[in-house]
């Protein structure tokens, strides 16, 4: 590297990072994004959805140019049984006209765009390289402020602010002493196998048009004693299906992520909308499941934290949320930048534009969600049995009369009882799947 | 985990020389009952015979071994920068 010195270093060039250095260098500051990756998304397999509304407030208009593969008008939770599927759906063609409401993506080619966009507005992007290591300064007795960081080949790289757009790991915000040691509590694991079907045939397969797509979440199966979810994706000509589940779970359940994969594949139902797809690629990643109480320190003297590393996970948004926490703050760097000051007493800002957001709220909301979960391993599995079992006697046309069946119905209904005591944990059960 | 080898294929990695992922304590792995590592890998890095051996060649880098592993044994790092796994699609 020969420019030693920069206005602004970002660590990760995924939606965060990628985000945070548009917004730097939009302010004419000097900003170095720094990816491990051969190119930003070359490290990434996701479903996945990005959600429209966050995304435009910071890209106004953004799928006239960005690489987006089909607008989401269907979106289905399916409570799986063994042979059977009871599903909630919800279809919106309008959703298939602008503004729209949800895109997938192939994060190759997203994250791609998306550095290409801040190398556009000035940002210099440096691929192949690890940041290892932050460098820090002495500025009292306790105090410290960080300067720079170190890259794999040893050099090291200064600026007057650092963010730490690293994803899920973040052994870096750990390392600067920003937030306690990550558990398998605190993680979801989630597997995905990525295949290619031509757009047609995905079209009647899921009775969707040209460009439109949907996505199908199902909980219950292959899961019993973990809180697990499954996720068809569909993109232009490639389906991405998707299994996971808590880690900590998956630890104690001795599950196995490629034989759930391969289980989840032989469910009829699923099998049959795979059928005649060729495989193409098989990828695994976690997802921070801490919620409110795991949230790192969001800013320290010289340093501040976005996206996935922060634990901004609300339901299935991630990659939104971590675009917006990349703006916040790239706009108080800049803030910081015309002051002269990258101190706390600057940064704080950043803080104040996290909590005054919709989804800081939402994760805080949820709170006891990740509690919940450990607390009823069963809970998806009990409820979709019993939903399943609801179903096929709801739809069988038999000969008992009304009164028989209704009382056959309750007996099916209360025998969850000893697991959901009362509406209040349906409830909590039906929130923290977060599907809609 | 013959399909395992059939999927894997389908990924692309670029092999450093060098192993990014260590364990602490060899001995830690004895005492292990249970040895989970061998499981929850999505590509089955580790295995055992005699002692944690330790494919680092199939990582994907899922990030999930240095957190699942509940003797916290596991010491991942990234590999260097342009190694590791990479998608194209
Ligand atoms: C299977 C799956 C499905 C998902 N589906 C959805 C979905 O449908 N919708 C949604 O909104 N979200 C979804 N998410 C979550 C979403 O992927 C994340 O929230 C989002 O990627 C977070 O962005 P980020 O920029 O914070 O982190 P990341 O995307 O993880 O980016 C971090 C980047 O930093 C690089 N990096 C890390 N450390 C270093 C270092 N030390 N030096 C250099 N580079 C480094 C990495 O290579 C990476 O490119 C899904 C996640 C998974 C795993
Ligand atoms: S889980 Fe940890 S302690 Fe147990 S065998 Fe694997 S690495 Fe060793
Ligand atoms: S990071 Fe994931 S793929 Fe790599 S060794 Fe650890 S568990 Fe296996």
């Amino acid at each position: 590297m020969n420019k030693k010195h920069f206005d602004c270093i970002v660590v990760g060039a995924g939606p965060a990072g990628s985000t945070a250095a548009l917004t730097i260098a939009r302010e004419n500051m000097s900003v170095l994004l720094i990816e491990r990756g051969t190119s930003p998304g070359a490290k990434k397999l996701f479903g996945g959805l990005i959600h429209r509304s966050a995304v435009d407030e910071i890209i106004p208009g953004f799928w006239e140019r960005a690489p987006v593969e089909r607008a989401i008008v269907t979106d289905e939770l399916w409570l799986l049984d063994q042979t059977s599927a009871v599903k909630i759906g919800f279809t919106g063609l309008n959703y298939a006209k602008p503004p729209y409401n949800k895109f997938s993506v192939i994060r190759y080619k997203w994250d791609k765009w998306l550095a290409d966009e801040a190398v556009r507005a000035g940002a210099f992007l440096l691929n192949n390289t690890v940041v290892r290591h932050l460098v820090t300064e002495q500025t009292g007795l306790k105090a410290k402020k960080f300067i720079g960081v170190e890259l794999d080949n040893g050099e090291q790289v200064y600026a007057n602010i650092i963010i730490l757009a690293e994803g899920a790991n973040a052994a870096l915000t750990e390392e600067a002493g920003l937030r306690k040691p990550i558990t398998a509590k605190n993680l979801s694991l989630h597997t995905m196998e990525l295949y290619s079907l031509p757009a047609k045939k995905i079209e009647e397969r899921f009775n969707v048009g040209p460009n439109e797509g949907a996505v199908i979440g199902a909980i219950g199966y292959p899961f019993a004693g973990a809180i697990g979810k499954v996720g068809i994706w569909l993109q232009k000509d490639t389906i991405a299906l998707t299994v996971g589940a808590l880690l900590d779970q998956i630890v104690t359940g001795k599950l196995n992520p490629y034989q759930l994969i391969i289980q989840t594949k032989k469910h009829p139902l699923i099998n049959s909308l795979l059928a005649g797809c060729k495989l193409l690629s098989y990828g695994s990643h976690t997802i921070p499941k801490g919620g409110y109480d795991t949230l790192p320190q969001l800013f320290s003297n010289g340093i501040m934290v976005v996206g996935d590393a922060a634990g901004f996970i609300s339901g299935r948004r991630g990659a939104d949320l971590a675009m917006l926490s990349g703006m916040y703050a790239g706009e108080t760097a800049a803030q910081a930048h015309a002051k002269g000051d990258y101190s706390t007493k600057v940064l704080k800002a950043y803080l104040n534009k996290i909590q005054d957001s919709f989804f800081y709220k939402d994760i805080k909301a949820s709170k006891e969600s990740s509690d919940y979960f450990h607390n009823y391993q069963d809970a998806d599995f009990l409820i979709t049995k019993t939903a399943n079992e609801l179903a096929y006697e709801f739809f069988h046309v038999g000969l008992e009369n009304k009164k028989e069946k209704m009382k056959k119905m309750k007996n099916i209904a209360l025998s969850i009882q000893p697991v959901l005591k009362t509406s209040e944990d349906l409830y909590q059960g039906v929130q923290h799947w977060g599907f809609f | 985990m013959e399909d395992l080898a059939r999927v894997l294929k389908h990924v692309d990695i670029k092999v450093a020389t060098d192993s990014h992922i260590y364990l602490k304590d060899p001995d830690i792995c004895k005492d292990c009952a249970e040895k989970p590592c061998t499981l929850f890998c999505p590509t089955g890095v580790f295995y055992w015979d005699k002692h944690l051996n330790i494919t680092y060649e199939h990582c994907i880098e899922c990030g999930a071994c240095p957190f699942g592993c509940p003797f916290n044994n596991i010491i991942w790092t990234y590999p260097p920068g342009g190694y590791g796994v990479e998608y194209h699609s």
